[in-house]
């Protein structure tokens, strides 16, 4: 049983030929699609979706989910913007003041949760809506413009033409929780918590400090995607999730789910959030530019959604059915 | 040609000859609404007109998918692959769309705010669009007018995230200041149907009687209420609503409603393309063009809103096609340095 | 099992129901006006059928991300079929209810037979169905609604209890019927419960899975007609916003995420408290940029109650034990 036949079964494998497929169905169709600009505009919105995605990945490890990603992410961003704004800081604190709330406000959804016993949907459900509002009742829908022309002209920046340095930091924070997770006591441990409590709690892990930390950590890479945000749009806007930060719930799922994050909990493939996000918005950004009818886009993406992961399948159970005969 | 060839062809003929004296067959003009509405469901037309009319490679109005900013980015993005070189677009954030439209800009095409204005500075020519403060100033006024002094009224607007709705509750406000009436009540957050029904029937239950106006200043509301108030069958509460649904156009025919605001969608379309053909083919804004000022520019042009009541409201295309008339007769002596 | 009725999960929800009523109508008599409750009863009894949309899957472990699309796609191929094809009403809301089901079938279908998880099944066909929906209208909606569609749509057929509440208590009926007294209702429970050990005694699992998303599709689209009847207008974008409302009510009603476990009554009683808060808020002009606030506190606090309610029940019997 060798290490290869593995990764050719692994969700990972799936994933990179999915993306090669449909990267070559759609530079065939439309040419332009590998043109820089094109190129360029692909990494920098994946490096936002991936990251979201990654918010969501670290909390579906406990088993539970968190709706309020992106209330989270808003609140971050603009308390990261209104430092910089009314107290004309730097952009490094200004991060830095940014990451630590949604730190606290993951923290505080964590606390609020494992001190209940309450499922984290309902309570994450509750939260979405009371970040979201506190935030919109402080900053009465304004946005913070004067940010740093230093964070901002990042969201702008391309290095050798193409890359996006905003997806440089995504593969930062990627490396970094592969690590996490994979070599050090505190990621396994989150892990364990997460697969089986009971278990975990008995071979002396902190089960309930754990999940809170998951959340805190959910909280932080929302807090990262919201701030990526603002460096792209050159402001911190409250609309820039939505209502009540609802639409990053979609790339929040998509990309872990999609990259075999188990929803029970216990299992993560950062990689595979990685190139579920990115498969996705490739998807979305190949479609847009075939111009197929333009109302019917999403039906489109639906199915390319769908198609994907039934040729994975069938891809995994004719491997499998290989490797019995 | 197949679209690969014409943006092929286009980007020769853009490195081959100065600019001034592009054919206009080169102008591909997208109008990007910030999401589905039926609001804009004018510009399709308006965009499809001022090609035929002008002689525009084309004028597309193409429709993000979903009311999210990061989509519309993700479009406009495309939209410049697929080789579009005028963008008039509806800003899904004043501030936040900012810095796509500065990118836009800087492939070169001439870049429009319309319907909705981005928040100033920005490489945007101008906005055009309705003055929403404006109009629901006015359509307060019109509604005291049927008012006697001290009179109250309640107001159902749109989305809190859209900073149009501050605009609009600071103006209704004023209007009623004013004119000596109250508003006991603003309502915000309903620019869904499901939510706007709950909420304007659950307070017109409780509050039907203390309530002498309603002012509406967002589509949704305005259709809800004019349902509203025809399910109630009261003719006493006077209310003004704004846009141009079915609905609400019905509702001021049998008298429910006293009449409503109406903007100029198909205008915006239809100027803005021609515009931005103008711009291509070298035109420049004047340095002194008559802008008026918001909240948010510095570069604004009224579109136009008028106030159709009851007498008014069976021929409001007609109303709305001569307020673009007025508005495009003078356009260009006034504006453009040709 | 001899549970007391204030052990079962839909006390909870019931206490705080009777509370708030008691408290916001001692504050605001007009809250108990005919005409108040009708307006209540319209929402709830729409709101009730998303619910259970959402509660007959949450029954057997899964998730439906695409009970508002479903519904969307009812609500518009109702009111489309009115107005362009002049299909009479009650054939065009048979055949809208038979798209519904269709795409519930479906749904269970892919889930069944795939073996991948209903979240990403649903989050795809979410897509689908509303690219469905945005690709026949493009954004704009149906107006020409039969005036007996509006008039079941808002009218009283007793005062102060509209038509619309009819399907919805016709609804919970069949569907308590159907989960507690049915042997197809206790395997759509027991695959919930916990699927190997259903598939072991012999429950065909794929088949109660696709049932249980064709009465999940089926509710959804009878919730888009109903209210295209209530708002008079075939609105495309109807179902938008169902779906934290679909899970909420179910919750708050004491069902477990992870399947089942559910509560009919609960989940109706859920969807009261949803629609009191909203009313409530309006009632008392709170400053619209804390609705969000409050309304986000009230959920908690409803479901802390509960949670509260039942640790205490708990050490009760732990207690008796000893």
């Amino acid at each position: 049983m060798g290490g290869p036949l593995r990764f050719l079964l692994s969700n990972e494998f799936g994933l990179i030929v999915l993306v090669l497929l449909f990267g070559i169905l759609f530079s065939t169709l439309s040419p332009a699609f590998l043109s820089k600009f094109s190129l360029y505009a692909l990494g920098r919105t994946s490096a936002v979706n991936i990251m979201i995605g990654f918010s969501m990945m670290v909390v579906i490890i406990t088993g539970g989910l968190n709706l309020s990603v992106g209330a989270i992410g808003v609140g971050a961003a603009m308390f990261g913007g209104w430092l910089m704004q009314a107290f004309g800081m730097p952009w490094v604190p200004g991060v830095i003041g940014g990451l630590a709330m949604g730190a606290a406000l993951g923290a505080l959804n964590g606390v609020i949760i494992v001190r209940s016993g309450l499922h984290s949907f309902i309570i994450t459900l509750a939260t979405m809506s009371i970040f979201f509002g506190v935030m919109i009742y402080l900053t009465r829908a304004e946005s913070y413009r004067e940010i740093s022309p230093a964070f901002t002209s990042y969201g702008r920046m391309k290095i050798l033409g193409v890359i996006s340095p905003l997806l440089l930091v995504t593969f930062a924070v990627a490396i970094m929780l592969s690590v996490l997770f994979r070599f050090t006591a505190l990621g396994r441990e989150m892990l364990v918590a997460g697969a089986n409590a009971r278990a975990a709690e008995i071979s002396g892990i902190r089960v309930n400090r754990m999940i809170t930390y998951c959340h805190m950590l959910s909280g932080i890479l929302a807090g990262v995607a919201g701030l990526m945000l603002v460096s792209r749009t050159g402001a911190a806007i409250p609309s820039m999730a939505g209502q009540l930060g609802q639409d990053w719930l979609l790339p929040a799922f998509l990309g872990p789910v999609l990259g075999g994050t188990l929803l029970t909990g216990g299992r993560l493939s950062v990689l595979g959030t990685l190139l579920g996000s990115f498969l996705v918005t490739m998807l979305t950004t190949g479609l847009l530019l075939m111009q197929v009818g333009a109302f019917w886009i999403q039906t489109y993406l639906g199915l390319l959604l769908l198609a994907a992961v039934l040729i994975d399948l069938a891809r995994r159970s004719y491997l499998e059915r290989r490797k019995l005969l | 040609m197949n679209t690969a060839q014409r943006v092929l062809a286009a980007g020769l003929s853009l490195a081959l000859l100065p600019s001034a004296t592009l054919a206009d067959e080169s102008t591909r003009v997208a109008l990007v609404p910030g999401g589905p509405h039926p609001y804009f469901a004018a510009w399709e037309q308006a965009g499809a007109d001022a090609a035929k009319d002008f002689g525009l490679g084309s004028a597309d109005y193409r429709v993000p998918q979903k009311w999210e900013l990061g989509l519309q980015n993700q479009m406009l993005e495309s939209l410049v692959t697929q080789g579009y070189n005028a963008f008039l677009v509806f800003p899904g954030d004043p501030v936040g769309t900012v810095a796509i439209a500065n990118e836009l800009a800087e492939t070169g095409a001439p870049v429009m705010a319309l319907a909705g204005c981005l928040k100033d500075p920005s490489e945007a020519v101008f906005c055009m669009g309705t003055d929403t403060g404006n109009s629901a100033y006015l359509g307060t006024k019109e509604l005291l007018k049927q008012l006697g002094d001290g009179a109250k009224i309640v107001h159902f607007t749109g989305f809190l995230v859209d900073p149009n709705t501050q605009l609009r509750i600071d103006a209704v406000a004023k209007a009623a200041a004013e004119g000596g009436a109250e508003v006991i009540q603003v309502i915000a957050d309903i620019d869904a149907p499901e939510p706007a029904e709950e909420k304007i029937n659950a307070y017109l239950a409780a509050h039907v009687d203390e309530v002498d106006g309603i002012v509406t200043t967002a589509w949704v509301p305005a259709v809800v209420a004019s349902n509203a108030l025809r399910k109630i069958g009261d003719k006493r509460i006077v209310m003004v609503g704004i846009d141009h649904d079915e609905v609400v156009i019905q509702a001021i025919k049998d008298g429910f409603v006293h009449g409503t605001m109406l903007q100029n969608p198909y205008g915006q379309g239809y100027i803005g393309s021609f515009v931005a053909d103008r711009l291509r083919s070298g035109c420049t804004v004047k340095a002194d063009a008559p802008f008026k000022s918001n909240a948010l520019t510095d570069k604004f042009i009224d579109s136009g809103t008028v106030f159709a009541g009851a007498n008014d409201v069976d021929n409001y295309v007609g109303s709305m096609q001569s307020i673009t008339k007025v508005l495009f007769d003078e356009f260009e002596s006034t504006y453009l340095d040709c | 099992m001899n549970q007391k009725f204030w052990q079962s999960e839909w006390f909870g929800p019931l206490l705080i129901t009777v509370t708030a009523i008691v408290i916001v109508s001692s504050l605001n008599p007009s809250f108990l006006s005919p005409f108040n409750i009708q307006i209540l009863l319209l929402a709830i009894s729409v709101n009730a059928m998303i619910a259970f949309s959402q509660m007959i899957i949450i029954a057997i472990g899964q998730m439906n991300l695409s009970v508002g699309a479903i519904g969307g796609m009812a609500a518009i191929s109702f009111g489309g079929m009115m107005e362009v094809w002049g299909i009479p009403w009650p054939i065009a809301a048979v055949l809208s209810l038979s798209i519904g089901l269709l795409a519930g079938i479906a749904n269970g279908a892919l889930c069944a037979y795939t073996g991948i998880s209903a979240f990403v099944i649903t989050l795809a066909s979410l897509s689908i169905f509303k690219g469905i929906n945005l690709g026949i209208t493009e954004a704009q909606p149906f107006y020409d609604i039969p005036d007996t569609v509006k008039s079941l749509g808002n009218d009283t057929f007793l005062h102060p209890l509209p038509w619309l509440v009819l399907p919805a208590v016709a609804a919970a009926v069949l569907l308590w019927y159907l989960l507690f007294r049915l042997p197809l209702g206790r395997a759509i429970l027991a695959v919930g419960g916990n699927e190997h050990a259903a598939a072991l005694s012999g429950i065909s699992v794929p088949r109660i899975v696709i049932v249980a998303h064709a009465i999940s599709g089926l509710l959804a689209a009878l919730a888009g007609i109903m209210l295209v009847g209530r708002l008079q207008i075939g609105q495309p974008t109807i179902g938008d916003d169902w779906l934290i409302l679909s899970f909420a009510a179910p919750v708050i009603g004491g069902a477990i995420l992870t399947g089942g476990h559910v509560s009919v009554a609960g989940t109706f009683l859920g969807v009261a408290i949803v629609a009191i808060i909203t009313q409530v808020l309006v009632l008392f002009s709170i400053d619209p940029f804390l609705v969000q606030v409050v309304l986000g506190g009230l959920i908690l606090w409803a479901v802390g109650i509960n949670r509260y309610r039942e640790v205490r029940a708990h050490r009760k019997i732990a207690a008796g034990a000893i």
